[in-house]
């Protein structure tokens, strides 16, 4: 039996399986044994659910933030800095 | 021409550092091409926004090691940025090949892939980006958007307050990172909505108050579907934003034509003409 992330990765590259509705989503993975979890996100099409399941990180807060640099107007290691006045953009290039 | 090759450059180290995009999809947008630099690489660092898609990633390679720990509320994140460069570079000035996996594409809104590429090229190593499907790739596919139709802006919400722009209202105005908007510090995850509403006040002298903003959120799960929320712009303050949201502006007026520029393309035109005739 293939684990969640195996099925995610199956549905993801599947054209009927990615584009499936919740329905039939739910009615493939029951067939197959998926585990509760994914069943539940999809059924209730919340996937905070398997997040919880599979005991992951919530990335979504910092990973989403790589801010392209103003870096170029901020001395170099800047170490203790106050992190308020360290990177205002009152320099332009 | 015939100048030594001085012996520093003529060892060849074989430390090098490819950074690749994982896409915004678990299973749907991994090439081929950045699944092999995961797999043939000697260390895997990662930079992902889904923490299952991260669990995904775990699975290609034995050694993957997160980013994400040196992310920290209060924390410069240009101080986090440059631990990820350095981390990879120790990686690759000690020989290794050093992949580093990002979300969607490695080079879109992305400072450290960039900047530990001309590191390692500067000190001489071998270095290469390899393009992933990003928010934007996702977002004109999800929204039937296309760039080249109006014209399109993208900008760092941020930037937009910082520095004075110029933006095009005839085209449509893609904002990202607007959940932080105005976040001088870069040691905040999120600002509250009188930042934002400092952001409404700037798009107020091109856009109408009613004009329609788009919130967006690709899909990060296969088993997601994408998240369009339609709002008026002075709603914008007050709307919940996650982190992860791009807002899209539409075109506000009609384009206008230049007639200058067609008088003498006109002229040209004949000109043209008369050349061929003679
Ligand atoms: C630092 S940028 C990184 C973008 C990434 N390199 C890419 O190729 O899409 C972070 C911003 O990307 C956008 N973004 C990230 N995840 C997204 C998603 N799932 N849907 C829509 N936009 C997203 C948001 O504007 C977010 O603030």
């Amino acid at each position: 039996m293939a684990d969640a992330i195996e099925m995610l990765e199956t549905i993801g590259r599947s054209a009927s399986l990615r584009h499936a509705s919740a329905e039939e989503l739910t009615h493939i993975l029951e067939r197959e044994l998926a585990p509760e979890a994914l069943v539940a996100a999809v059924t209730q099409e919340d996937s905070s659910l398997l997040h919880a399941m599979l005991g992951s990180r919530l990335n979504q807060v910092p990973q989403v933030v790589q801010t392209p640099g103003r870096e170029e107007e901020e001395p170099e290691p800047e170490d203790e800095e106050d992190p308020l006045t360290s990177v205002i953009p009152s320099r332009p290039k | 021409m015939n100048t030594p090759i001085s012996p520093a450059l003529d060892v060849t180290r074989r430390g090098s550092l490819a950074c690749v995009g994982l896409g915004m999809t678990l299973g749907s947008h991994l090439t081929p091409l950045a699944r092999s630099h995961i797999e043939q690489a000697d260390v895997v660092f990662a930079a992902l926004s889904d923490g299952v898609v991260e669990l995904w990633l775990e699975r290609m390679h034995p050694d993957v090691r997160s980013l994400q720990p040196y992310y920290a509320e209060g924390k410069s994140r240009m101080k986090t940025y440059r631990q990820w460069v350095e981390l990879m570079m120790a990686e690759v000035r000690a020989g290794k090949r050093v992949c580093g996996v990002f979300y969607g594409h490695p080079g879109v809104f992305a400072w450290s892939p960039h900047k530990a590429i001309a590191m390692a090229r500067a000190e001489g190593f071998e270095a290469h980006m390899e393009p992933g499907i990003s928010a934007e790739d996702c977002l004109y596919a999800d929204l039937g958007i296309d760039p080249g139709r109006y014209g399109c802006q993208h900008f760092e919400a941020s930037q937009l307050l910082f520095y004075e722009r110029r933006i095009d209202p005839a085209g449509y105005l893609v904002l990202w990172q607007a959940g932080l908007v105005g976040d001088r510090s870069l040691a905040r995850f999120k600002t509250g909505s009188a930042y934002r509403q400092l952001l409404v006040e700037l798009l107020e002298q091109d856009y109408p108050l009613g004009h329609p903003v788009i919130i967006y959120r690709a899909a990060t799960l296969p088993i997601d579907r994408p998240r369009i929320r339609h709002m008026a712009l002075r709603d914008l303050a007050q709307a919940t934003l996650t982190p992860e949201e791009t807002i899209v502006l539409p075109p506000a007026c009609i384009l206008k034509p230049n007639l200058a520029m067609h008088e003498r393309l006109e002229a040209l035109d004949r000109q043209d003409k008369t050349d061929a005739l003679a």
